[in-house]
């Protein structure tokens, strides 16, 4: 038996080694086994860098090491390897069976791929005016939110972010056109589903800001920010990459305020100035206040009570990518954490996890999966007030420095300052309450594309659901209030909040996006073609829920009906259904043109309003390309491409509400108490509005691709102009009396435009060892309104101050400052009236307006432009990356800036002791003021701000805008700085990590502007300067991958 | 392979297959379509409620600030006083054109005459109250505009380019106190007669309107003689002199319908103390039989006008249950009008005759013996509120006259020979300029809720705003009769009021004057939004309010005593330890230093300004005088 089996055995094995032979004899008779290593041009080993055998299937990655080894390779076969990043390699073997590979930086700008309107396409093919960046650029910036990370690297979007606070997002806006489209991984999206990607998760954004947005249809007049997530790539080793931060925050400025004796004194110099000069402080007592020792008399630093310096955030991705020849994937997971400098409680933390996979099911279908779901969490202590956190900003001006949190300063008991909202000691999560908001989202896209047999025609399937959900929780606790007796050293509660407020609310939105699509791409020797033809159907529903209860109890969580009163529903639905027609042409990589179309329909229109068509064109010449140009460059390496594009867009969001087109009543209107009974109000709708619909923005550009020396240079320049028309707007060549009750509807009839231009350089250069890159961009985009429908005027100054008619958009309105008084004579001869009341309320130092039409007096007449916009975006936006390696280290920079925007001080910012609160810094410092403020004759010390008022904001000082108060801000910012170090592979492989990468990083670190003086962030909006400002943080991480 | 081309062919199918239109069109979840609402007494009641809500009105609980225009009170609240910085009243201000408002009434009341009466039960009865709405509005066109273009069918634009046929012309000022008058006459049957209805109009709301407009038009005919320029050639302005003694009879007899006709209306009297009697006159929401129309509230969170945020914003700061409160500080100048018990006026003695200070025990001892009222329109100094003493007191006087006082709430400090901190000022103030401290050392409590909660920004207060109640309808009749020269009827019917208050001398026939009829109303309907409407048809709006910066008047009986700026009055302690009056009260009339305008009424604020835009839309309507 034994020997039989043996002989068997042999006997098999025998056969098989013989066919085997014969096989390789007949057709692998020449082949050998080829290894070799893949190193870059530093000589460190690419690992996970394809190697394929050209024009079969055989191919492999490389190992840890960058090891390959190929078998049975015909001799003469030609190897290409490939690695992201770098210029593939194509080498052929002859007979060889060690082959080094050392592969080259792909520096090529114009080859990349840029994900576009529903695909893909190369750089240097593209028509329209499109800008991208990539995931290396985004990771890097230290923010919480995706529009946050991209200050100063995208050519024509501008850039402001006002709100700094955990989790805020930035304003961003296309060429200034407005709020843009949003699209991730091809499905529309809104920007709360943009800001709260995981940036790590981010393979490219793309922005399409020129008539190649038109594809987009119906809500593309501002232009599509196209979001592409990350994927395995086929044939790739799986690798499990970790991405962790650390760092600390705190706020870049916030104005200062006095202490308690510059309080008291300019209280006294405020009171001084008053028509009738009265003060009740004496210089004993301010002397006590200046001494602070006295009980009763110290000061109270609001500001050192409130923030806590050096707030924590950090991040953590890991992250797994990979592929077969058949199937790749990638699977994410990032966790956010962001606390605030207003003590540990006000927190922003998120969990992100992305999963994308690609199969290929047989050779011709192939089927996707794109997954994204997140938690994330805003939690605070519950602040009476709208915004949780304002009451604690606000504090630190509405506090006076005589007030204290805790009565006798003994922390068991709030002290009651009247005011006790803004009393800090009382906004914890102990005293005060909770708000907690939570949205728990999931996006899925599923798709399927197959190949039919007709070569380069495919047909595509995607459908998406989405949805998200919100759950907020507050409840505002009562509480009790103390003041301290020290006569008989007893504390009793002097107020007791009995107002507890308990809410809950709820929110979803449930979206169903359907899109079939057949594309055909086909090269026929020079000519390329390819063609697209798409469905689109989005459906959404809101459905949100807000339940409002007075509990008797601080302690429990639950809502009961018996304490509910209030319970708001609603429950809204948007549809469009778009169909997409696109044609790209292109000769020889010399000529491209683009046509495209779309046939787009919104729910928001009455039946026969509801359809419009968006086309666009758009064509390019690679100029350089041609023999002549070739000829008459020579040597001179040039590549430029020149472009031009026109299309239609359209807008459904032209103002008017989703049923206009309905005549009825609105239920709900209003809740009547009839009785003693609660009567739910209906009111009449009015005339419907069914002769609006969607506005058309037609958009030109004209703009050039280049690159030059060796592509080491390379940029692109652009010019575009914006008109819309169809803007709602009025006809007033009828007028109807107003006695009939209702206006004539509006109608599309208004125009605007928004024009500017953009330019972007960047260089790439080496030195040795030394490799950097520098690149800049300058982008310019100011709006205009054109022409409305036939306006009217009243008279000639009602045309010059209200017209709108081609003038830039708005400009700011207000008083020209010529001066300021430098004594009471000049005050009492002054012809014109300043205040309105004979200049009887001014000093020396208060502010002289230019009674610009001499009629003696101040008053509205007098208004003239004084000013850029101040609550919108910068017109000029600025940007500069650079980055540079030496050796194992790696340093890289982002700055970002605009100008040509204003800055409006109003409220705390303006009037000295707005609220009787506390009083800016600067106000105090830098006064008019008399030597003895006790004595109106004394003399007075001039200063750069008029004399003190307490909190009359109503003085002519500060009841105005004025130049005084307006700053064209301007600014640049080191937006993140980068230092990095990687370990060197032999260190790193002998602890079994095949990159290992520690950095320090910061962002917002400085920033150069013009109201530094002022204690104000440069990008804020709130006139009063109390928005949260930015912060600026410091970080170290690490970059591990296995 | 055929699978995958089946399972495409599905998917394509399904994309192209459904109608587009069919998935563009969504239903509202929020719009009532007509057909469903003219079908059900619910629905349209829905509607008519609406209507009733947008009654135009000036001066109401939902706004203390509007109370303090004519310095009956002082606006103790930061973004309030440039109220008492600002000399003029614009010719703009309390102006109204509310078509839209008036065509929804006109819609209201055609569709619900073209209802199927099977159907829509109530028809009768909402055309009736949409009939009233119109009436009401009118008349708050006419009192602010005068005579206005007179529409009663919803118009409509036919896109024909000329829009003539739409432009109406105003009517003249007594036609339209005619219309008014008529309509309530033709009403009046279809409505129901109910005591407890008090949201919605009733058979005696149609009278004591009748009552109430017809005195209007009487007193605009017989005083607008003493301002001629404030009237328009055409009638739109200003009615015939010869027309005012039919309407006061047409006022008379309204009113006195409503005495006699309607039993179970009364004067309201349910409690003993004769102050709390009357601030309860609106509160008390049971079987109330004084109020007939009011603007109901409940108590809620929500801040969309269904709770009343009165208590919350004018609540004494030093009992305040939230961090609210203090806003509306009635005046010395309304304050001294309440007269004495003996129905003698005075003003409030602080000094004697050679400048000395006037010492009392009690801090209340000042207010005795004055018109109970008084009390009960206003919380005085050591008066209670929610069973909590309010601390209303300015500081220490010392004898040298100088004063120790604090700019903050109860604030302490040490006095002289004293040792310990000590409170130096009340928790109500007054400090001069601190927002919510009694300003004027007085808070406001007419409409104030007693009821816990009442002042929390959770809960709000249910009390209801009195639009009209039988008091005035008194006070109406005692004036008409006055002016139809029946004393001894005007006076019965103002002595009615005045018993109720709590005098027990009656006043004579002989005793009723012009200076009697202005003032009795001035105290019994303070903070009930009478006082512009009052001053303008009687002309006594520009004498009154005059611009010039007065001290305040020494003679508060008289009907045109100049008010242009409000004063306060304020105690203080007086301290000098071993004096016999260490200890006791003092007080001063001051005017609060926020005050730095005096209120000033012109001739063209009599009848508010027609827009530019109106008068553009229609070259028929006329502008009003005194505008240029």
């Amino acid at each position: 038996m034994k020997m039989k089996k043996h002989f068997l055995f042999n006997f098999t094995k025998g056969i098989l080694f013989t066919l085997m032979w014969m096989i390789s004899l007949c057709m692998f008779a020449q082949n050998i086994t080829v290894k070799g290593t893949v190193r870059d041009s530093k000589g460190e080993p690419l690992i996970g860098a394809t190697v394929r055998v050209s024009g079969t299937t055989t191919g492999t990655v490389t190992d840890i090491d960058g090891n390959f080894t190929l078998i049975n390779v015909p001799t003469d076969a030609t190897l290409e390897i490939t690695y992201v990043g770098m210029k593939t390699q194509v080498i052929s073997v002859n007979g060889r069976t060690t082959i080094n590979v050392v592969m080259e930086e792909d520096a090529v700008a114009l080859e990349e791929v840029v994900a576009i309107g529903y695909g893909y396409m190369k750089k240097e093919s593209l028509t329209g005016a499109i800008t991208s960046v990539c995931s290396d650029d985004i990771e890097k910036v230290s923010a919480s939110t995706v529009s946050s990370t991209l200050a100063g690297k995208l050519a024509g979007v501008s850039f402001r972010q006002a709100e700094g606070r955990p989790g805020a997002g930035a304003n961003i806006s296309i060429r200034n056109m407005g709020s843009p489209l949003y699209i991730i991984d091809g499905i529309q999206k809104d920007e709360g589903q943009f800001n709260n990607l995981s940036p790590t998760d981010i393979e490219s954004i793309t922005v399409l800001k020129d008539a190649s947005a038109a594809i987009y249809g119906v809500r593309a007049a501002n232009g599509v920010v196209v979001v592409t997530t990350k994927s395995g790539r086929r044939n790739t080793k799986p690798s499990i990459k970790v991405n962790a931060r650390f760092g600390f925050q705190n706020w870049t400025r916030f104005p200062e305020t006095c202490n308690v004796y510059e309080w008291m004194l300019g209280k006294a110099d405020a009171e001084m100035n008053r028509v009738n000069p009265h003060t009740d402080i004496t210089p004993e007592e301010l002397e006590k206040w200046r001494e602070g020792k006295e009980y009763g008399y110290q000061s109270f630093d609001w500001y050192d009570f409130i923030i806590k310096p050096n707030a924590p955030m950090n991040q953590i991705n890991i992250s797994s990518s990979g592929g077969s020849d058949r199937i790749n994937y990638y699977l994410s997971y990032t966790h956010l954490y962001e606390s605030s400098v207003l003590g540990r409680e006000f927190i922003f933390k998120r969990d992100n996890v992305q999963a994308n996979v690609d199969g290929q099911i047989t050779d011709n279908l192939r089927v996707g999966m794109k997954m994204n779901g997140r938690i994330e969490t805003r939690d605070n202590p519950g602040v009476p007030g709208g915004d949780d956190y304002w009451a604690p900003r606000f504090a630190l001006f509405r506090n006076r420095p005589t007030e204290r949190p805790y009565a006798n300063d003994n922390p068991k008991y709030i002290n009651d300052i009247g005011h006790n909202d803004t009393n800090w000691a009382l906004l914890t999560k102990d005293l005060s309450g909770y708000w907690t908001e939570t949205w728990r989202v999931l996006q899925t896209n599923f798709d399927a594309e197959y190949a039919l047999p007709i070569e380069g025609l495919k047909i595509k399937g995607n459908y998406s659901y989405y949805i998200a959900d919100r759950l907020m929780d507050g409840h505002e606790y009562t509480y009790k209030a103390y003041k301290y007796f020290p006569e008989t050293d007893e504390y009793k509660v002097t107020f007791t909040m009995d107002n507890p407020w308990r809410e809950r609310g709820t929110h979803k939105v449930l979206e169903d996006v359907f899109q079939v699509q057949i594309n055909y791409n086909k090269v026929f020797g020079n000519h390329t073609v390819d063609a697209l033809l798409l469905n689109e159907r989005i459906h959404r529903r809101d459905l949100d829920t807000w339940v409002h209860a007075v509990p008797n109890t601080n302690v429990l969580p639950l809502i009961y009906f018996a304490d509910m009163d209030t319970y708001n529903d609603s429950d809204v639905e948007q549809a469009r259904i778009g169909y997409i027609g696109k044609f790209n042409y292109n000769y020889s990589n010399k000529y491209y043109i683009e046509l495209a179309g779309r046939y787009d329909g919104s729910w928001k229109f009455i039946k026969d309003k509801r359809w419009g068509f968006f086309p666009s064109v758009s064509g390019g010449w690679r100029i350089t390309e041609e023999e002549f140009a070739k000829n008459l460059l020579g040597d001179f390496d040039l590549d430029l491409k020149l472009r031009a594009s026109y299309g239609e867009l359209g807008d459904d969001a032209v103002g008017i509400g989703d049923f206009d087109y309905l005549r009825g009543y609105n239920y709900n209107s209003s809740t009547v108490i009839m009785d003693g009974k609660m009567i739910i109000g209906a009111r009449d709708r009015g005339e419907p509005i069914t002769n609006i619909s969607w506005y058309t923005s037609k958009i030109t550009d004209i703009g050039a691709d280049f690159s030059l020396l060796d592509t080491k240079l390379s940029g692109s320049i652009d010019y575009f102009y914006r008109k819309r028309e169809g803007l709602r707007g009025r006809k007033y060549d009828v007028l109807v009396p107003s006695e009939l009750g209702y206006a004539l509807p509006d109608e599309n009839v208004n125009s605007d435009a928004v024009t500017g231009g953009e330019l972007l350089l960047s260089y790439n250069g080496k030195a040795n060892d030394f490799i950097y890159s520098v690149g800049g961009n300058i982008s310019y985009a100011r709006q205009k309104f054109l022409e409305s429908y036939k306006p009217r005027w009243g008279n000639s100054w009602d045309h010059y101050r209200n017209s709108r008619e081609n003038r830039w958009d708005g400009t700011f309105w207000g008083y020209e400052v010529i001066g300021q008084f430098q004594s009471y004579e000049q005050i009492n001869n002054y012809p014109v009236n300043i205040d309105g009341q004979g200049n009887k309320t001014l000093l020396p130092g208060d502010l002289i307006y230019k009674d610009v039409n001499q009629d003696g007096a101040i008053n509205g007449y007098d208004v003239r432009p004084i000013g850029y916009p101040a609550g919108r975006n910068p017109i000029l936006n600025y940007g500069i990356n650079a980055s540079a390696q030496y050796k194992d280290f790696d340093i890289s920079m982002d700055f970002s800036g605009g100008s040509m925007y204003s800055y409006n001080q109003n409220w705390e910012m303006r009037w000295p002791y707005q609220n009787t609160g506390n009083l800016l810094r600067q106000f105090y410092d830098d006064r008019w003021h008399r030597v003895d403020p006790f004595d109106v004759n004394s003399e007075w010390i001039p200063g750069k701000y008029p004399p003190l008022r307490f909190n009359e904001g109503g003085h002519s000082n500060y009841n105005k805008n004025s130049t005084f108060w307006l700053t064209n801000v301007r600014y640049l910012r080191l937006k993140t700085i980068e230092l990095g170090y990687t370990l060197p592979k032999e260190l790193s492989s002998r602890i079994g990590i095949q990159t290992a990468r520690f950095y320090i990083n910061g962002f917002n670190l400085f920033s150069f502007d013009n109201v530094r003086e002022l204690g104000i962030e440069p990008e804020i909006m709130d006139e009063n300067g109390l928005q949260y400002p930015q912060h600026k943080r410091m970080n170290i991480g690490v970059n591990v991958s296995f | 392979m055929k699978k995958y081309i089946l399972i495409l062919s599905i998917i394509i199918f399904f994309g192209w297959g459904c109608d587009d239109n069919e998935f563009l069109n969504r239903k509202p979840t929020t719009i009532l379509m007509p057909e469903d609402v003219w079908q059900d007494n619910e629905l349209a009641f829905s509607v008519l409620a609406d209507l009733y809500r947008r009654l135009p009105e000036y001066q109401t609980v939902d706004f203390w600030g509007d109370f303090t225009t004519f310095n009956m009170a002082f606006a103790s609240n930061f973004g309030d006083y440039w109220r008492h910085q600002n000399a003029e009243w614009s010719y703009d201000e309390w102006g109204l054109w509310n078509y839209g408002l008036i065509r929804e009434v006109n819609l209201f009341i055609k569709n619900a005459e073209d209802a199927d009466e099977n159907i829509l039960s109530e028809k009768n009865r909402f055309v009736a109250e949409g009939r009233f709405v119109r009436a009401w509005l009118y008349f708050e066109l006419v009192k602010r505009m005068g005579g206005v273009p007179l529409i009663l069918e919803p118009l409509t634009y036919d896109f024909s380019g000329d829009p003539s046929y739409l432009q109406y012309s105003r009517a003249k000022e007594h036609e339209i106190y005619d219309f008014i008058l008529d309509e309530l006459d033709a009403i009046k049957e279809d409505l129901p007669n109910d005591v407890n209805i008090k949201s919605r109009a009733t058979q005696a709301l149609t009278l004591a309107m009748k009552s109430r407009v017809a005195l209007y038009a009487a007193s605009i005919a017989k005083y607008g003689v003493t301002t001629p320029t404030v009237s328009l050639p055409g009638g739109e302005v200003g009615i015939p002199a010869e027309k005012a003694d039919s309407y006061y009879q047409e006022a008379l007899n309204a009113s006195e319908e409503l005495f006699k006709d309607y039993p179970s209306y009364s004067l309201y009297d349910r409690k003993e103390d004769r102050s709390e009697n009357f601030s309860y006159i609106f509160l008390d929401k049971s079987n109330n039989p004084e109020v007939i129309f009011v603007r109901d509230y409940i108590q809620s969170e929500t801040w969309d006008g269904r709770s009343n945020i009165w208590t919350l914003h004018n609540q004494p700061w030093s009992v305040t249950e939230d961090l609210e409160g203090g806003r509306l500080n009635p005046s010395l100048n309304l304050v001294q009008m309440f007269e004495k018990l003996d129905n003698t006026f005075e003003q409030f003695k602080t000094k004697t005759e050679d400048g000395e200070y006037i010492y009392y025990d009690n801090i209340q001892d000042i207010f005795s013996d004055r018109d109970p009222r008084l009390a009960g329109t206003v919380i005085l100094p050591g008066s209670k509120f929610k069973g909590k003493e309010v601390d209303i007191w300015a500081g220490y006087k010392l004898p040298d006259g100088s004063i120790i006082t604090g700019d903050d709430f109860g604030q302490r400090k040490v006095l002289p020979d004293g040792s310990t901190p000590v409170q130096v000022v009340g928790m109500d103030g007054p400090i001069d300029g601190r927002e919510w401290s009694a300003q004027t050392g007085f808070y406001v409590r007419k409409h104030m809720d007693p009821k816990t909660g009442s002042g929390q920004r959770g809960l709000k207060s249910d009390v209801w705003w009195v639009r009209c109640r039988l008091g005035e309808v008194y006070l109406n009749a005692a004036e008409a009769a006055f002016e139809l020269k029946d004393l001894k009827k005007a006076a019965d019917y103002i002595n009615e009021v005045r018993k109720r208050a709590g005098f027990d001398i009656p006043l004579n026939p002989e005793e009723i004057s012009f200076d009697r009829i202005v003032h009795e109303r001035t105290v019994e309907l303070a903070f009930e939004g009478h006082e512009l409407w009052d001053m303008k048809r009687w002309r006594l709006a520009h004498k009154v309010w005059n611009g010039e910066a007065v001290d305040l008047s020494d003679c508060p009986w008289k009907a045109d005593q100049v008010n242009t700026r409000p004063f306060g009055l304020w105690p203080y302690k007086f301290y000098d330890p071993g004096n016999p009056n260490h200890g006791k009260w003092v007080f001063e009339k001051r005017m609060p230093s926020i005050v730095t305008a005096a209120d000033r009424f012109r001739l063209g604020n009599y009848y508010s300004r027609i827009s530019d835009e109106i008068v553009n839309n229609n070259p028929k309507i006329v502008k009003n005088p005194n505008h240029d």
